[in-house]
């Protein structure tokens, strides 16, 4: 894997550590990163970004202590091998729990009732 | 305590430290009973506005400016009465440098190193080639973002285990900035070294800061990690038919025309939000640095 895969927005409201660790459970949640996938170190990750490297330690070992990554001796970090490649429709449902939560949000905002919103929602994932 | 003890403990000591600083421009009061200490390995961002007292800050902390009253500290020593060896491990680049400018800046290096035994020479001639900036001139005829990157070279040439810089980045264009942030960054991580930074750019903060702290009026109103500020801390929005039960806050609070009312709250340790949070109609809005400072700062 490259540095340059992950993307970082340092002015959103959400810590940097988070975001990393959030875009590689949905990269390996979705098969671009398979398990024993080396990850870039520490340095280049910082290095690309020009971001803290304390970050990047800290979203690798959040990453590692949830299982989505193994640190492998004198190598680094790789994606997890011990783990199911595909996670079960409930775990990967979770993942969109942030984003529904907004939607539902916004669609109480603009007094719209959840029929419409979840017809129109199925027709853009093309059911 | 013996020479040794001594030795072990000025170097195992909080790299930067003040304690109840205050100082006055004529009755004008600039430093308002400042406590700050850094963490060794720590990225400290200090923000606030124009005006808001940075500068006297950063050099009353390093003992470039005898504060009316309160402590500065130095790798555990008194600012104002600094040793060489402390000096040896710092690193400073002020705001506007213009020391040596009748040098060229090969001639400023060559002067300097021969103080500094870790002086870096092959980071020198990397950095300013990499950088394109011409050696042989004479700094007086450098431009400001030059002159401002040829003083980071100088400083950052010792490798310094404390580096502070007060608005770094005013001077630099997008792709310089972003490559001194790149190497304030890989310092920190690398080299273990402490930095402290000023700056009104809220995105270079954010990038590469372990911790911020705001200061406000002369006030330091706000320091912790950059994480958790970002985890901690929202807006609550309330419609102007429950503005009244707004919970208080140190913070900010700001009254709209319409009668509705921002607030900044805190999360308790469970990570939940005031029960104000809960009134009809009642928003939550999580922010990013930039927005909090200017809620806060407003």
């Amino acid at each position: 894997m490259d540095a340059s895969l992950l993307t970082i927005q340092p002015a959103s409201a959400e810590p940097i550590y988070r975001q990393i660790v959030e875009q590689l459970r949905r990269l390996i949640a979705g098969g671009q990163l398979p398990p024993g996938e080396l990850l870039p170190s520490v340095r280049d990750v910082a290095g690309f970004h020009a971001v803290n490297p304390m970050t990047v330690s800290r979203a690798y070992s959040l990453a590692e202590s949830e299982g989505l990554l193994e640190r492998l001796r004198g190598k680094g970090m790789a994606v997890a091998t011990t783990r199911k490649t595909s996670q079960t429709q409930t775990q990967r449902m979770a993942l969109l729990e942030p984003q529904l939560s907004a939607l539902a949000r916004q669609a109480r905002e603009l007094e719209l009732p959840a029929g419409p919103v979840v017809q129109r929602l199925s027709k853009l994932m093309g059911e | 305590m013996n020479a040794t003890a001594q030795a072990i403990a000025a170097a195992s000591a909080v790299p930067l430290q003040v304690r109840s600083l205050t100082h006055r421009y004529e009755s004008k009061v600039v430093l308002d009973h400042v406590d700050l200490a850094l963490e060794p390995g720590s990225v400290l961002g200090l923000i606030g506005r124009n005006g808001a007292g940075k500068s006297t800050l950063i050099r009353a902390m390093l003992g470039l400016l005898e504060p009316e009253s309160g402590d500065a500290l130095v790798f555990g020593e008194p600012a104002l009465k600094l040793s060489d060896t402390a000096k040896e491990r710092l690193g400073y680049v002020p705001q506007q440098p213009d020391a040596l400018a009748w040098l060229t800046a090969a001639q400023m290096f060559d002067y300097l190193s021969r103080f500094y035994p870790r002086w870096d020479h092959r980071f020198v001639k990397d950095t300013m080639q990499r950088w394109k900036i011409e050696a042989d001139k004479v700094m007086a005829k450098l431009s400001p973002g030059e002159r401002q990157r040829v003083d980071l070279v100088r400083a950052l040439a010792p490798q310094p285990e404390l580096l502070v810089l007060d608005e770094p980045a005013s001077a630099l264009d997008p792709v310089a900035r972003r490559e001194l942030l790149r190497e304030i960054a890989l310092r920190a991580g690398e080299a273990g070294a402490t930095v402290l930074f000023s700056t009104h750019i809220v995105s270079d903060l954010e990038r590469v800061a372990s911790d911020i702290a705001f200061l406000h009026d002369g006030r330091l109103l706000l320091h912790c990690p950059v994480d958790e500020t970002k985890e901690r801390y929202a807006r609550l929005w309330l419609p102007a038919n429950v503005a009244a039960a707004a919970p208080g806050s140190p913070l900010g609070k700001r009254r709209h025309e319409d009668g509705s009312l921002s607030v900044i709250v805190e999360c308790d340790a469970n990570g939940a939000w005031p029960e104000a949070s809960r009134l009809p109609g009642a928003r939550v809005d999580t922010l990013g640095l930039e927005d909090l400072f200017v809620e806060i700062a407003e």
